[in-house]
């Protein structure tokens, strides 16, 4: 589903790449830990799979797309199929929460009548039914992270990937997102989830890889967050 | 189709929200394209004025007071010649004969009931040949090749005389279209910056737009749409102010006695049906363009 060829990424502004010489797969319906300090390119790893931004050298492949080489303008073709949560969850405040699902089906060009199906459903999923009219500052920050959530799933992602989805979230909420996460992932979407909660990494024990200054320092079918420390 | 009425409502919705600077935008593109149109009604009344004025104009050669007081129809040796040389010239279109009496006869018709009519008399005005030239320009070749040949008095190109009248015509054009470029390097700055400020309005939105893969349709047609709807609006603005300029400036000048028959009119259909659709395809253009190159430059998709 993913797979990681020898990528490296250096930015123009720092002379130790980002990313070095990374290779790595994910099956399909895999639950990846992405693990490592800040700075240890996480991130960077994500957003080379978004084609935010492209490797220096090296390939990434999401499903058959050669990320990498993708032309410009099928860069939306690839995203659609791809999920994101944020810690800091990105809902539009002047919207309410199932506008804010709609959203991503309208922007991507789906029907009225797929939207007003696909809405409902998602909200269900996320366990928010009832609470579409709420507006996002009305909201919990685990309510706010399962709109966020929704919103991803709403184009049927092939992969969820999730940026310290808890990050801004107390554990018992933290807990309740990430049984969401496993129940969706259990319904065969692929989650890579880059988290620096050592609890939830640990309870889980899922796949973990583990980043370190930009090099891949471990990759444990699964692990737990602090093996080789 | 969906994807129209979203993108529709989000340029209506980004106008709205900056509505000041949406306003001087559209004054500014608008002052712009009414200073083009002023300038194109310039240009047309100036072709207009020349041809009325061309078709009409001849290069007169004047002949001696000895050949004006004795030949009535270009009989003599003198006029024979002269016109026959005229006649063989290839600038020349056609050349005619006026006697000093049909001369005289004509100044009575022209200045009837005036009284400078009191101190013309018939030995006062020469016999002329009137030479009408294939290229009106090109007097001023006659009237070197002519001037104190035998038997002529003196060369006179009326279309020198009129010059003057079309140098001012000319430089009330090339003022109108000198304003012109200035306010459109205004309204193209101010559309730029606009469509910057937008941008970064919805950064946010767009961003999340970017994510779930919306294609460019999506996140930056609105902006353009932001910046045609200001286009039209300011060149509907313009020939607004054209209408009203012809009506309560226009027509007031020229409609004075002194040259109402020297200058054609303005036409409201110069105003409406040639200058206002030019202005309306222009003003979208130059907006579409500034928008996209913004777009490319600024705006990351």
């Amino acid at each position: 589903m993913l797979r990681l060829e020898h990528v490296t990424k250096l930015y123009p502004t720092s002379v130790r790449p980002a990313l070095d010489d990374v290779s790595m797969d994910v099956d399909r319906g895999e639950f990846v830990f992405l693990i490592g300090p800040s700075g240890s390119g996480k991130s960077t790893l994500l957003r080379l799979l978004l084609r935010e931004e492209s490797p220096s050298s090296g390939n990434v492949f999401v499903a058959n797309w050669n990320v990498a080489r993708l032309p410009n303008r099928k860069v939306p073709k690839l995203r659609q199929r791809m999920g994101c949560v944020f810690q800091d969850f990105r809902l539009l405040g002047d919207r309410t929460v199932a506008e804010n699902v709609a959203f991503a089906l309208e922007v991507t060009g789906k029907s009225d009548h797929t939207i007003r199906t696909v809405v409902p459903e998602m909200l269900e999923l996320v366990g928010l039914d009832g609470k579409g009219e709420r507006m996002p500052a009305e909201l919990s920050g685990g309510e706010a992270q399962r709109v966020a959530i929704a919103r991803a799933l709403a184009n049927r992602p092939l992969v969820l990937l999730a940026d310290e989805p808890t990050g801004n979230l107390d554990p018992e909420t933290s807990d309740d997102i990430m049984l969401l996460l496993d129940r969706i992932n259990r319904t065969g979407t692929t989650v890579v989830m880059a988290t620096h909660d050592r609890q939830i990494v640990d309870a889980m024990r899922r796949r973990v890889v583990e980043l370190h200054l930009g090099k891949l320092a471990r990759d444990d079918a699964r692990g737990v967050y602090g093996a080789t420390r | 189709m969906n994807g129209l009425a979203f993108v529709w409502r989000e340029a209506l919705a980004g106008l709205r929200r900056n509505v000041t600077m949406s306003i001087a935008m559209m004054l500014t593109t608008a002052i712009s394209l009414g200073m083009l149109g002023a300038g194109l009604l310039a240009v047309r009344t100036i072709d207009r004025t020349q041809d009325l004025y061309y078709s009409q104009l001849a290069v007169q050669v004047a002949l001696d007071e000895p050949t004006s007081a004795g030949d009535q129809d270009c009989t003599s040796p003198t006029c024979t010649g002269l016109r026959g040389e005229l006649t063989a010239d290839p600038l020349v279109a056609a050349v005619s004969y006026e006697s000093r009496d049909q001369a005289y006869q004509r100044f009575l018709r022209i200045y009837a009931g005036q009284s400078i009519l009191q101190l013309v008399r018939p030995q006062s005005l020469p016999a002329t040949l009137r030479v009408t030239l294939k290229d009106p320009t090109r007097g001023d070749a006659i009237v070197s090749e002519y001037s104190g040949r035998p038997g002529v008095r003196n060369v006179v190109d009326q279309r020198a005389l009129v010059q003057d009248l079309f140098t001012f015509l000319g430089s009330v054009r090339n003022a109108a279209f000198g304003l012109a470029g200035i306010q459109a390097l205004a309204a193209l700055l101010l559309i730029s910056n606009t469509i910057q400020v937008s941008a970064f309005t919805r950064r946010t939105e767009v961003g999340i737009m970017r994510l779930v893969g919306a294609t460019r349709w999506y996140t930056q047609v609105p902006f353009l749409i932001e910046a045609v709807i200001t286009g039209v609006v300011g060149a509907l603005l313009a020939t607004g102010g054209l209408v009203l300029g012809k009506l309560f400036f226009i027509d007031r000048l020229l409609g004075g006695r002194l040259i109402s028959n020297a200058i054609p009119a303005v036409g409201m259909s110069d105003v409406l049906l040639f200058v206002a659709p030019l202005l309306v395809v222009v003003g979208a253009a130059i907006a579409t363009a500034t928008g996209y190159v913004t777009l490319r430059l600024y705006v990351r998709n």
